[in-house]
């Protein structure tokens, strides 16, 4: 078959090349080995932690007779001795001194608490919400930080609505609300959540394990937290590389025309869709051999469960017809090699971004979470969320379809490009 | 259709914008000789030789190929021919014996088949030795031999070479062009393009001589040679600028072209035992002195010359 000979050719090519090796299997590890070192706690106990510095900036202004701040509790919590160990915190007095101590790379995110936060609580209207700002480069640290507020605020507003029926309870009962009972119940309240964030919040590990995962599945039961966050960071580096390694290999055909081997086999008797065909399917080849390796790797080193057999093998059919589809059709509008770079590092880039694959985990607004679904990186990072979440496998089949359809037609545009360009 | 022919080519067309790069060749290439397409560079040969090899499409005029047209049977003409690139067509990360064998299974090879002609075809290169080394690495010469030897796994009929000594050192030439005649002797047709007139001369059974798109003369060397007469080109070395003698000389009896450039003055004569004196004679009276002398025989690049008024080669 000589389509197989043109496809293995080219498949032995890439697996040769060390720069197609580095960036197609070594980079995606690596910077998940990064991470896991970074955070294992591999060592002595706290001594390699990365310190995090936050800013905080606390617009919440109480006055002096109510007997509860939320600005400043939230504000205390990064200066607890319980945190003090990966959390390095600094005041700033407005949003503009903590955006360039964050551009200057001072501090890698910051915490905003809006001016009426405790009012707002009070008068039980809409709360106005507490924003974090990060260094875009980052994300470990600045989820850190997030997760710590997010959670004490779930805890605020859990006692609100504590305090709320306590005000309910004691107008049935005909008790007159005055402000010493309000204020134990608060304070007892305030005791007790203050000891679990400091229970929680041990390690950065604990922050982190709080990240909620979107997807609808149920949560995976998994016995060691740090393998479920690596399995999720793990994803998007790999779906990033898998889409890199589709356009990288496609990208062999540019490179072929100006070697002249592509006009040397148009010479031979070998039909050119055959030819083409070749070309195609070494980029299925390197893409599945690509995801492989990153599957295998991931669950012996770093212990990842990607989920159950029927899942993992949908969703790398998935990833495989997108990864495939997307590079063909890119490589499509590129004449020369040269162009090649900026189009698959620009190109992919942005597509990885708006994807969702460089924000795994983080809350994002509901724009770019929707934006995600036009793009192929953000339904591959869907259906392995689902898999790592052990979501049933009819979820994920609908998901691997959605792909497989868009990997198909995105083929059948660069294929029939192509077809034009060289028959 | 004439079965004694290997490669047959009518009023071959081929047009790049308002470029006119083929302008309606013909030619004819018999069972077993080699056939050179002689020419400067810019003269349409490797545009001619995209079309007989498929790469290309004819505006107009027909080839056939061991009697396959290369436009209505391009699958079957392309089976029977080998197509030597102007330029290295290879993989450079691979080795030269896995290069051989990707062109081989190209060409429809298998197995023990393949296996053995490229073992075959190294030992025809003189790689044999190397066979396992990167392409890349090699040296320019290596690689030529490389270049060629892909495109004689499948044993074609035909071999189309297209300049495949360029930029290469005396010995890998040397190689290649006993290659080639070791190739004729075996049987197949060889159609060589050149731009060096000492190659065609050597190679070929006919020669055609190719400029501007077209041919512009075709035959055996010897039929080629007697184009020019019995002209022999004699290069005058001049002690002032040229031109004021030209008029002289073009009177001298057995002159039958006298033309100049930077103090050299070239003059196609008859007989140059006869002539060179009378040129001696004529330059005493005019006051300028020749300081060498050049003789040169008639060539193909005399041949060329004659038909085109300009040198063949540029460099
Ligand atoms: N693909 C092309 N596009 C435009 N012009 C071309 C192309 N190929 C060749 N030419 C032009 O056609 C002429 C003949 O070129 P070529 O066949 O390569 O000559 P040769 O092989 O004899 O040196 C040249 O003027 C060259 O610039
Ligand atoms: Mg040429």
């Amino acid at each position: 078959m000589k389509i197989l000979d043109i496809a293995l050719n080219d498949f032995t090519r890439s697996v040769r090349s060390l720069f197609a090796i580095g960036m197609m299997v070594v980079a995606p590890l690596v910077i998940t080995g990064l991470i896991y070192v970074a955070f294992s706690g591999a060592g002595s106990e706290n001594s390699d932690l990365p310190i995090i510095q936050v800013g905080i900036v606390n617009l919440d202004q109480v006055p002096a007779d109510v007997p509860v701040a939320l600005g400043k509790t939230l504000a205390d919590m990064y200066f607890d001795e319980s945190v003090a160990g990966y959390i390095q915190p600094k005041i700033y007095p407005g949003e503009a001194s903590v955006r360039s101590a964050i551009n200057n790379q001072e501090i890698q995110a910051a915490v905003i608490i809006p001016a009426g936060m405790t009012a707002a609580l009070m008068a039980n209207q809409s709360v106005p919400p507490v924003r974090i700002l990060q260094d875009p480069t980052l994300t470990i640290g600045p989820m850190v930080v997030k997760n710590m507020a997010q959670s004490l605020l779930d805890g605020i507003y859990g006692g609100s609505i504590a305090v709320q029926v306590h005000r309910q309870r004691f107008a049935v009962h005909g008790i007159a609300e005055n402000s010493i009972n309000l204020q134990s119940i608060i304070h007892d309240y305030e005791g007790w959540f203050t000891a679990f964030q400091r229970e929680l919040f041990h390690s950065p590990q604990a922050a982190l394990v709080l990240v909620t995962p979107q997807s609808a599945g149920e949560e995976a039961p998994s016995a060691d937290p740090m393998a479920g966050i690596l399995g999720q960071i793990m994803t998007g580096q790999m779906i990033f590389f898998a889409f890199f390694t589709g356009a990288y290999s496609m990208q062999s055909i540019l490179k072929e025309q100006e070697e002249g081997t592509l006009a040397r086999l148009f010479t031979t008797p070998t039909p050119r869709l055959t030819i083409l065909g070749g070309k195609f399917l070494a980029v299925v080849f390197t893409v599945c051999g690509q995801g492989l390796v990153l599957l295998l790797v991931g669950r012996l080193l770093f212990k990842v469960q990607w989920g159950t057999p029927t899942s993992v093998l949908l969703t790398m059919l998935g990833q495989v017809a997108s990864a495939t589809g997307l590079g063909v059709l890119l490589i499509s509008f590129v004449k020369h090699e040269r162009q090649a770079g900026p189009v698959i590092g620009g190109g992919l880039t942005a597509l990885g971004m708006l994807g969702g694959l460089f924000t795994v985990g983080m809350q994002m607004p509901e724009a770019f979470t929707r934006l995600a679904n036009f793009i192929p990186q953000g339904w591959v990072l869907h259906a392995w969320r689902l898999s790592l979440n052990g979501a049933p496998s009819a979820e994920v089949f609908t998901t691997c379809l959605i792909l497989v359809g868009m990997g198909a037609t995105m083929f059948a545009i660069g294929g029939l490009r192509f077809n034009r360009r060289f028959a | 259709m004439n079965d004694d022919l290997a490669i047959e080519v009518k009023e071959l067309r081929k047009s790049f914008g308002s470029l006119q790069a083929v302008r309606g060749i013909s030619f004819q290439a018999a069972k077993g000789e080699i056939l050179s397409l002689l020419g400067p560079n810019g003269a349409g040969k490797s545009t001619t030789i995209s079309m007989l090899a498929g790469l290309i499409a004819p505006d107009g005029g027909q080839a056939s190929i061991m009697g396959h047209s290369i436009t209505s049977q391009p699958h079957q003409a392309r089976a029977c021919v080998g197509v030597v690139p102007q330029d290295i067509a290879l993989y450079p990360d691979l080795s030269a014996r896995e290069n051989l064998s990707f062109w081989g299974k190209m060409y429809g090879l298998r197995g023990a088949m393949l296996k053995s002609r490229v073992e075959e075809v190294l030992q025809v290169i003189g790689l044999t030795e190397r066979q396992h080394d990167r392409v890349g690495a090699f040296s320019g010469g290596m690689k030529r031999r490389v270049n060629i030897g892909a495109a004689l796994l499948h044993t074609p009929a035909v071999i189309i070479m297209d300049e495949p000594t360029v930029g290469i050192d005396p010995q890998s030439r040397r190689y290649i062009l006993d290659n080639v005649k070791e190739l004729m002797r075996q049987g197949m047709t060889v159609l060589y393009t050149t731009h060096y007139m000492e190659e065609a001369a050597e190679l070929s059974d006919h020669i055609a001589i190719m400029d501007q798109g077209q041919i512009i003369a075709y035959g055996t060397h010897d039929e080629l040679i007697r184009l020019v007469g019995e002209q022999t080109r004699l290069d005058l070395g001049l002690s002032v600028e040229a031109e004021g003698i030209l008029p002289a000389w073009q009177e001298v009896e057995g002159v039958f072209q006298a033309t100049a450039s930077d103090g050299i003055a070239t003059v196609l004569v008859d007989d140059s035992n006869r002539v060179l004196p009378r040129l001696f004679e004529s330059a005493g009276k005019a006051g300028v002195r020749i300081n060498s002398v050049d003789i040169h025989e008639p060539n193909l690049e005399s041949v060329f010359l004659h038909l085109t008024g300009k040198a063949l080669r540029d460099d």
